[in-house]
């Protein structure tokens, strides 16, 4: 059974068509890999799948439980939501971390207030898990740092380690380099490619089609708003069967 | 001679402060919720809120000290709703003060928020947290950040404004002063009491500005 299921999603902005009968499925501990020009739809898609956006048809399963479908209300409420968004995790372009805290407060804020309204996990505990995972980034010394006190790759590296805080099945992320100088990338795609070695299961909306042959097990390639190829990276970025990608993937090499 | 003028004055300035600090703490919460008003997804509830923002800062203070002060007796059937003497008129200023001044931190408080990038309260969802925790675990607290400037202006700004309730005679430190102009604690035609009020103006106004200064610079530490 895969872990994500998501079956012809469709969105509108307007009467502008931006999600096109979407369709794909993700197995656990896999990478999945979305490429495309700017506007073609990426971004939508995982703010859809975060309940950030609300496709107009359309419905996503995971592990094999409806958790939204655009024809039944009663997967929509918002308190279901607020729990069903937990199923993913969500690192930014823009970081968005919170600035009035440090590194460990900003990763270990939501698993706190979880707690609280939950019971359960001490705070002691998430605190060290934060630590951990900070760690984990290699940010073990910039805990108590603020996020103006950081750079951007290590703000990112901290987005990274608060995504995954809160245990997410399916962690997604939104051209995650983009928004960094090129020699800050390097950093934040390597603790990316060792949550890959980890078997994390990932969505990663990418222009760096290196890293996207390297670590996604699956590729997606959008174009104005549909999935014009799918399957593994040695076949729609090395073999692309379709035209647009070709030219897509010409782009890039050119540059 | 000096004494005596200073303790009237000293009363007057009990007045001042006191509607000071009322409307402060009427107003302050007062603003967040029309600014909420005013930012509401339900059209309605925001015009209607942007309305009464437009009127009420449109229209000066002093004209509104009246209206609120005279039409309701002239209107309620019930007769005047202000109990008498100094105690109603201290409410009706009062009133007068929150609803003008919720209206002016309202859109100062609607700047701050809107001024917060959506990145935040979207981090905050994916996150999982519910919109009251997003608001005063997220937002609140860089709100507060970005309308001190702002704020500080427009407390400023409140302290010498309280000098207007003496249209409905409440007797705060400048009706104190000007009342020795005429004749006032045996004394008859004292100019130099009602200019000696700027000092008490000033003064707290200066304090005030410490205060404010001192605040910007605690929420210094992040950007």
């Amino acid at each position: 059974m895969s872990i994500l299921e998501v079956h012809n999603i469709e969105k509108h902005f307007g009467s502008t068509r931006v999600l096109e009968d979407i369709s794909f499925s993700l197995e656990q501990g896999q990478a999945l890999a979305i490429i495309g020009s700017s506007g073609s739809g990426k971004t939508t898609l995982l703010r859809c799948l975060n309940f950030l956006e609300t496709p107009d048809s359309g419905s996503i399963s995971v592990n094999g439980s409806v958790i939204f479908d655009a024809a039944d209300p009663r997967t929509q409420l918002e308190s279901e939501i607020r729990k069903k968004r937990l199923h993913f995790g969500l690192v930014f372009q823009n970081f968005n971390l919170f600035p009035q805290y440090t590194a460990l407060q900003n990763v270990t804020l939501a698993r706190e207030l979880l707690a609280k309204e939950r019971g359960g996990e001490n705070r002691d505990h998430i605190l060290e898990a934060g630590k951990e995972l900070l760690a984990q980034m290699g940010l073990a010394d910039r805990a108590g740092h603020y996020p103006h006190q950081l750079s951007g790759g290590q703000q990112q590296r901290v987005a990274i380690a608060r995504a995954l805080a809160l245990q997410p099945d399916i962690l997604c992320f939104d051209e995650p380099t983009s928004a960094l100088d090129p020699e800050l990338t390097g950093e934040v795609l390597r603790v990316i490619r060792g949550l890959a070695e980890q078997q994390t299961t990932m969505i990663i909306v990418t222009h760096e089609m290196a890293f996207a042959r390297d670590v996604a097990d699956q590729v997606i390639f959008m174009d104005g708003g549909v999935i014009v190829e799918q399957g593994g990276p040695r076949q729609v970025i090395d073999h692309p069967q379709e035209e647009r990608t070709r030219q897509f993937l010409s782009r890039y090499e050119e540059g | 001679m000096f004494m005596t003028v200073i303790g009237a004055l000293n009363e007057g300035f009990v007045q001042t402060l006191a509607l000071f600090a009322v409307t402060l703490a009427g107003a302050l919460p007062l603003g967040l919720i029309v600014s909420f008003g005013s930012m509401s997804r339900f059209p309605p509830l925001r015009w209607l809120t942007r309305t009464v923002i437009w009127v009420i800062r449109g229209t000066p203070l002093m004209l509104q000290l009246y209206i609120i002060f005279f039409i309701p007796g002239m209107v309620l059937p019930s007769g005047n709703p202000w109990p008498a003497g100094t105690t109603g008129r201290f409410m009706a200023a009062a009133v007068a003060f929150i609803i003008n001044y919720s209206c002016y931190f309202a859109e100062i408080y609607r700047g701050g928020i809107q001024g917060i990038p959506a990145g935040q309260q979207e981090a905050g969802m994916v996150l999982g947290m519910t919109k009251s925790q997003i608001f005063f675990k997220v937002t609140l607290l860089q709100m507060v950040k970005r309308v001190v400037p702002p704020m500080s202006n427009e407390i400023i700004t409140l302290v010498k404004d309280t000098s207007l309730a003496q249209v409905i005679s409440i007797q705060e430190v400048i009706w104190a002063g000007k009342a020795f102009l005429k004749s006032s604690h045996g004394y008859k035609g004292l100019l130099w009491p009602l200019f000696f009020t700027g000092v008490y103006y000033l003064v707290f106004n200066g304090g005030l500005t410490l205060l404010f200064g001192w605040v910007e610079k605690k929420l210094d530490y992040f950007r």
